[in-house]
This record gives structure tokens, C-alpha cells and sequence, in this order.
């Protein structure tokens, strides 16, 4: 085909405008420096803050807080919902329109590796507000996390444990029930549960990490450490151990623990909003599931499950992960760094974002503004929650209970999930689905995790 | 039209390059693996799984669509009451977000959903069971969301395809005493044979490309039961942050449906051919 001069012209022109248009599209694409900045001002501006957690109620609380320190900081908070975190947190770093603070998990998907060549070291600014000797007075757990290459790359803020179990005291109280503390007790208090036309131990066996945490509670019944051995390398996953804790996973379904259907529940929403509106007795979830026991905290999650204003609000306290091996080891708590807040290099606001995300997790206002909601424990050494401004569903009951939780965690000694690999988080979930659904043996499916865990270390 | 090509085949091309890579996606580092990440994934039963599933998904979901669109077409080109207010309601669920409908399909199959309830109440609570936890149910509750999705679409070029048969051929089978069925299966069938093959074509796709209503009503399981290449795609890609391994599979995906593409056009054609 031959072009008349003009229409060729045309042609040629539209042709070198598309592809200054392409080069341009691609550049976007490919990332590239941030726009030469001063890093602004410390102490106003605006900055964004993505995170999965905390809920957008408590973080308005924190940031009323920390506005109270710094009236001039706008915080424009926006919750992305955990599933979906890494996959919006990589596009927006690579572009030079990313969040100016984002918060970073302990490993795996969002952990502080992934996303540190984005960061900036925040040592300088946490030294400055907690002098040379900061480590000493943070959770060291923390500071191993979020130091990469001896930068520190997040300020953690918020601790979360795990191995506790929930129970909804009303519904106990209403059939004269005790917290079952053996396998046989729990047996039985499912079984006048499921006689009255309730569920009983309900979990979200489709979702990363929840089924982990009642697998770490059972190894730990049989063998207290046998867990944190597997995760740190100094055991396997073929442990014995870890096959006979497979296999009471099927007997607690076998025996009427665990309710029909768990391999199809996602923890959130389907597990959470069933507790919530006393469809069940019981779940397994960790200390941000303490919250709930706050009556503000507790309404809303109500309504955001989408139940009547005036539906009753549950008592929520917790029990101790019963002696399901009758070994009589006592029940373990196991505690990680939850979150940290990194700041983006590539901020305009640098400055106004390193304030803040050293204020919520190195300040005594930030860290109790933080463990005040219940949603978290404080990384801040000595910040516990202050209990006379809480508002509590059931203060008699719960404060101590709850106190004695705080207690417990503060001197725990094993990891959640510190140092898990994504795949080795996978095939624990395979596992467990695998004891549910199929006739697998244990020691099949434990020796499967450990297939994938040395695979994923040798990659 | 520069851009867009560009765009396209740029996109193309990249993934091609980071399926050769260790990368997580984030990191400055990217270790060159050569073909180690195809290796892996001929290695890897879940995408064995979730080929199979593709391929059942496909077959299953195209003789379903083809089979209800046609037959509605058919019934919508005869004297039926209300003709408008079917047609609206055949294609409504192609125009609704799987997002919200998502939520729904898992309230209904849930344990204490409203089948079972449903079950329970016409006295056939012997059947209830908790649905999306039983790996074959799952994928056929998985497979009857996208019929019940994508029948509309079917329905409409079916619709469209009856209307250009000549109505003369259907009239003189009439008088020659040909019933419904007949009629279907020897004058529409071979008459929209173009359109099927089409709809072929567009299942195929669609079904390599399956990601949301697994993703948002199974999450892939239970035990990799409900896993496409979709949605492996996106848990090694984002879950994993292995993106090179991610890209590895992208690439075959796009190979087999280019492939199935060319496979299903040019095994009509000779078929056109041999016909003729």
C-alpha cells in the first residue's frame, strides 16, 4: 500500500506520537526516581498510610491520637484488605505515586524483606527519640524482623500472639458449661453444643495461617517447642510430632469438635461474623481478636457483619487451648511482631512520615493509643492497656482475663510465625485440608510440608 | 492502534523475560534461571490439577451453554408470553460483577446455607452437606456460576444466528412434517454452526483464563479442587512473590490459547470442507 504524501506524513506522524506515547506509557510502567525532593517538613504535610491492619476504626483512634502530638500532619488512612495487600503494595512502590508510610508483616508475601529496597533506615530518627540504647527498650523480636541488612526498615508498632482460643461466655453460662481443658471435656461440651442445634469449634481451614496457629497449639500439647523447632530449622515438619498432630486434627473433626464444612470457611468473614452473632461457641484466633471484647469495637464489627444494631453483644473471654494430647503440658501463647510501619523512599513527605511512624510505634502515646484499642499488644517495653479507659462488654469478667492474656505474652517465648515461607504457610494449609477431606495418613502429609519447606530453601 | 499493539505485544514480550528470571517482584534482584521455572511447573502437580480442571470446566461448561442457549434461543423465536421480559432475564446475570455475586453463591453453599436449609425443609436434609468443602461439588458449583453467568452471552448470538436462518427452509420442514427436535438437530444446528464454533473458540479462552469466580467463591480449594490457571497464577505470583514462576505460567496459558484457538478454527474448517 502506498501513502499519498500527506496521508503518509500523517501517517508517520501518528506513528512517532503513538510511540512517544508508548515510551512514555513504559517508563510509567518500569518505574523510575522520584521527583528530586527536600523530604518536606517533620512536623506538617499530608501522608498516606496503607496497611492491612489495624481496622479503620481503631486507626482513626491512633491517628486522633498522634494528631493530638502533631495537629499539623494530615493521616489519610487506607485499610486494603489482607488478601489483596502485596498484590496493591508492589505497583504502588514501583510508581513514584506510592503510599508515603506502609506497613510491613514479620515475612512472608508483605514482610519486611519483600519491600525493604523501598524503604528508608529509620535508625537515626528512632535513636533520636530513644536515645543509642533503643533496642533495649523495644521488642527485640521486632528489631530482628525489621532489620535487613542492617537497616532498619519498618517500626514495628504492633505485636499479635496466638494459642489462645475464644469462647462466647454466654452461650457457655446458658447450658452450664466449663471451658473444656481435656480432649474428652471438649468432646462432650460439643456434643450438649450440637445437641441444642449449634456449632462448636468453628475455623477457616481455607485461609493462610489460622489452621497453623490450632496446629501449633496441638504440637505444643504433645511436645511443647515442637512447633518453633519445625519453623526454625531445627526440627522438621516429619516429625512424628507434627503427624499425630495432624491426626487429632481428624479426630477433632471425626469426634464432633470442629464443625462440618471447615475446609470451605475463610476465617474472615465466614468464621468471624458466625462467632460474633452466637451461631458458635467457640474459634481460635490471636490477641487482635480482643478487641471484640471492647463494647465500641464489638458494635461496630456487628455491624459491619451486617447484624441488627439491637442484637445482643456477646461476652467474649478466652480459654486456654485444652490439653488435647493428655500429656498435661500446659497451653502455650506464641508471639510475633505483627506490623511496622516503613516509609517510603520515594515520599515527598519523608519527614512527616518518619515522625509518624516513629510516633505510633517508639512513643509512649503512640504505643498506648495502639494497645488501648485491644487490637494489639505494644512493642513499647512496659505499655499495657489502660484499662479504666475501656469500655468493656463485660468488665468483671473480662479484665482479668484479659490482663492475664497480656501477661502471658509478654513472656512468651516461641514465634507465630516468624521466618515461615509463603509455600511452607501453603502446605500446612494442604495438610490440614488433606487430614479433612481425604484419607491421607499424618505422617503422608507432614512429610509433604517438609518436602516443600527444604524445596522452598534450596530456591 | 500503535499504543495499543505496542502495549500489548510489549506486555507479552516482558512476561516472557521475567518467566526466565527468580525474582519476587519487588526486589532490585533478578536472577536469570533460564528455563528452570517451565521445568518446575512440569514438575508441579497443581498445575497438572489445574490443567485437568481447566479442561473439565471447559467441556462441561460449553455442552451446558451451548445446549441452554440454543434451546432458549429456539423457545424465544416461537410464540412464547413475555418474550422481552425472558431475554432480560436470561442475560441479566451476564451484566452482574462477580463480585457481588460471589458472596451470595458462598451463603448459599455454605453449611448452614440456604440449600441445606432448603434441603432440610422439603425433607431431603439427608443430602445436606457442607458443599464448597467436598472437592467434586465445588467444582461443579464452580462450573454451574459460569454457566449460569455466561448462558446470556450464548443465548443472545444464538438469538442472532436463528434470526438469520432463512425462514422458508423452516417452513417447507414443517409442512414436510418435521417436529421441534427435528428441526433443531437438522436445520438450527448446522445453521449456526459458525456461531458454535465461535462460542467454542470464546469457552476455551475463558476457561484458560478463569480466575474471579474460583477466586472469590473457593480460593481454589478445597486441595487444589477448584484450581485454575488463574488462580495458580496469582498465588505464586502474589502469595508466593515468585513472579518469575507466575510468568512462566502466564506464557502457557497464552500458548494454549492461541493453540486451542487455531486448533478448534482449523478442525472446523476441514470439517466445513469435508462437508462440502
Amino acid at each position: 500500500m502506498k501513502f499519498p504524501a500527506t496521508k503518509r506524513r500523517r501517517a508517520i506522524a501518528t506513528a512517532m506520537a503513538g510511540g512517544a506515547v508508548l515510551a512514555v506509557a513504559l517508563t510509567g510502567c518500569g518505574g523510575g526516581q522520584a521527583a528530586p525532593s527536600d523530604g518536606g517538613s517533620a512536623t506538617e504535610g499530608t501522608i498516606n498510610w496503607w496497611s492491612w491492619t489495624p481496622t479503620n476504626d481503631v486507626a482513626k483512634g491512633e491517628i486522633a491520637a498522634f494528631n493530638e502530638a502533631y495537629p499539623d500532619i494530615k493521616v489519610i488512612y487506607k485499610k486494603v484488605p489482607i488478601e489483596d495487600y502485596a498484590a496493591s503494595l508492589k505497583p504502588a512502590l514501583a510508581s513514584n505515586d506510592g503510599p508515603d508510610v506502609y506497613t510491613v508483616y514479620n515475612s512472608g508475601a508483605f514482610g519486611a524483606a519483600t519491600f525493604a529496597p523501598y524503604a528508608t533506615d529509620l535508625t537515626p530518627a528512632v535513636e533520636k527519640m530513644l536515645g543509642e540504647d533503643w533496642e533495649s527498650k523495644v521488642y527485640d523480636g521486632g528489631v530482628k524482623a525489621f532489620t535487613i541488612d542492617d537497616r532498619l526498615v519498618a517500626a514495628q508498632y504492633a505485636k499479635a500472639g496466638a494459642g489462645m482460643m475464644w469462647i462466647n461466655q454466654g452461650m457457655f453460662d446458658q447450658y452450664n458449661l466449663e471451658p473444656p481443658k481435656t480432649l474428652d471435656e471438649w468432646v462432650s461440651v460439643c456434643k450438649t453444643f450440637r445437641a441444642n442445634g449449634l456449632g462448636c469449634f468453628r475455623e477457616g481451614m481455607a485461609s493462610n495461617g489460622f489452621g497453623a496457629d490450632t496446629l501449633h497449639s496441638i504440637m505444643d500439647s504433645f511436645k511443647p517447642g515442637a512447633f518453633a523447632d519445625a519453623l526454625s530449622g531445627d526440627g522438621k515438619w516429619s516429625d512424628p510430632t507434627v503427624a499425630q498432630s495432624l491426626e487429632m486434627l481428624r479426630t477433632f473433626s471425626d469426634e464432633g469438635i470442629l464443625d462440618e464444612g471447615s475446609v470451605g470457611l475463610q476465617q474472615y468473614p465466614d468464621v468471624n461474623n458466625d462467632f460474633l452473632t452466637g451461631k458458635v461457641p467457640m474459634i481460635q484466633m490471636g490477641t487482635w481478636y480482643q478487641q471484640n471484647a471492647s463494647l465500641p469495637t464489638l458494635t461496630a464489627a456487628l455491624e459491619g457483619a451486617g447484624v441488627p444494631a439491637e442484637t445482643p453483644k456477646i461476652t467474649l473471654m478466652p480459654m486456654p487451648f485444652p490439653d488435647v494430647a493428655g500429656k498435661g503440658n500446659p497451653s502455650t501463647v506464641f508471639a510475633d511482631v505483627d506490623a511496622g510501619n516503613s516509609v517510603n523512599a520515594k515520599s515527598k513527605n519523608i519527614k512527616a512520615a518518619t515522625t509518624f511512624a516513629v510516633w505510633l510505634g517508639h512513643s509512649e502515646e503512640g504505643q498506648q493509643a495502639v494497645t488501648n484499642s485491644l487490637d494489639s499488644l505494644a512493642t513499647l517495653n512496659g505499655i499495657t492497656p489502660q484499662w479504666d479507659k475501656i469500655e468493656l462488654v463485660d468488665p468483671e469478667r473480662q479484665q482479668p482475663a484479659l490482663e492475664e492474656v497480656t501477661k502471658q505474652l509478654t513472656t512468651a517465648k516461641d514465634p507465630r510465625s516468624f521466618g515461615m515461607d509463603a509455600e511452607v504457610s501453603q502446605a500446612i494449609v494442604d495438610a490440614i485440608q488433606a487430614m479433612l477431606i481425604s484419607d491421607k495418613s499424618g505422617q503422608d502429609a507432614a512429610n509433604d510440608i517438609q518436602a516443600v519447606a527444604e524445596a522452598a530453601k534450596n530456591r | 492502534m500503535v499504543v495499543s499493539v505496542g502495549l500489548l505485544y510489549y506486555c507479552i514480550a516482558y512476561t516472557g523475560y521475567i518467566s526466565t528470571l527468580s525474582w519476587d517482584g519487588a526486589s532490585p534482584l533478578q536472577q536469570p534461571v533460564g528455563a528452570d521455572n517451565f521445568t518446575r511447573m512440569l514438575q508441579d502437580p497443581v498445575f497438572w490439577r489445574a490443567l485437568g480442571n481447566t479442561v473439565a470446566f471447559f467441556v462441561v461448561t460449553l455442552i451446558v451453554q451451548v445446549a441452554l442457549g440454543i434451546l432458549l434461543a429456539c423457545l424465544l423465536h416461537s410464540q412464547l408470553y413475555l418474550r422481552t421480559l425472558h431475554k432480560v432475564l436470561i442475560f441479566i446475570p451476564v451484566v452482574l460483577a462477580t463480585a457481588t455475586t460471589a458472596p451470595v453463591f458462598r451463603q448459599m453453599y455454605a453449611p448452614d446455607g440456604t440449600v441445606n436449609g432448603v434441603l432440610e425443609v422439603v425433607g431431603l436434609g439427608a443430602f445436606a452437606q457442607p458443599w464448597l468443602s467436598n472437592g467434586t461439588a465445588a467444582l461443579i458449583i464452580i462450573m454451574s456460576v459460569q454457566i449460569w453467568q455466561s448462558t446470556g452471552i450464548v443465548f443472545v448470538l444464538y438469538y442472532a444466528a436463528i434470526g438469520q436462518i432463512d425462514t422458508e427452509v423452516l417452513e417447507a420442514a414443517r409442512l414436510d412434517g418435521a417436529g421441534n427436535l427435528r428441526i433443531i438437530g437438522s436445520i438450527v444446528w448446522p445453521g449456526v454452526r459458525g456461531t458454535t464454533i465461535a462460542i467454542a473458540i470464546l469457552t476455551a479462552i475463558g476457561s484458560l483464563k478463569t480466575f474471579d469466580i474460583p477466586f472469590l467463591i473457593t480460593g481454589g480449594g478445597p486441595s487444589y479442587a477448584t484450581e485454575f490457571l488463574g488462580t495458580m497464577i496469582y498465588r505464586v505470583s502474589v502469595a508466593f512473590s515468585q513472579v518469575g514462576y507466575g510468568a512462566a505460567i502466564s506464557v502457557v496459558l497464552l500458548v494454549l490459547a492461541i493453540g486451542t484457538a487455531i486448533i478448534i478454527r482449523v478442525s472446523s474448517t476441514e470439517r466445513e470442507k469435508a462437508d462440502v
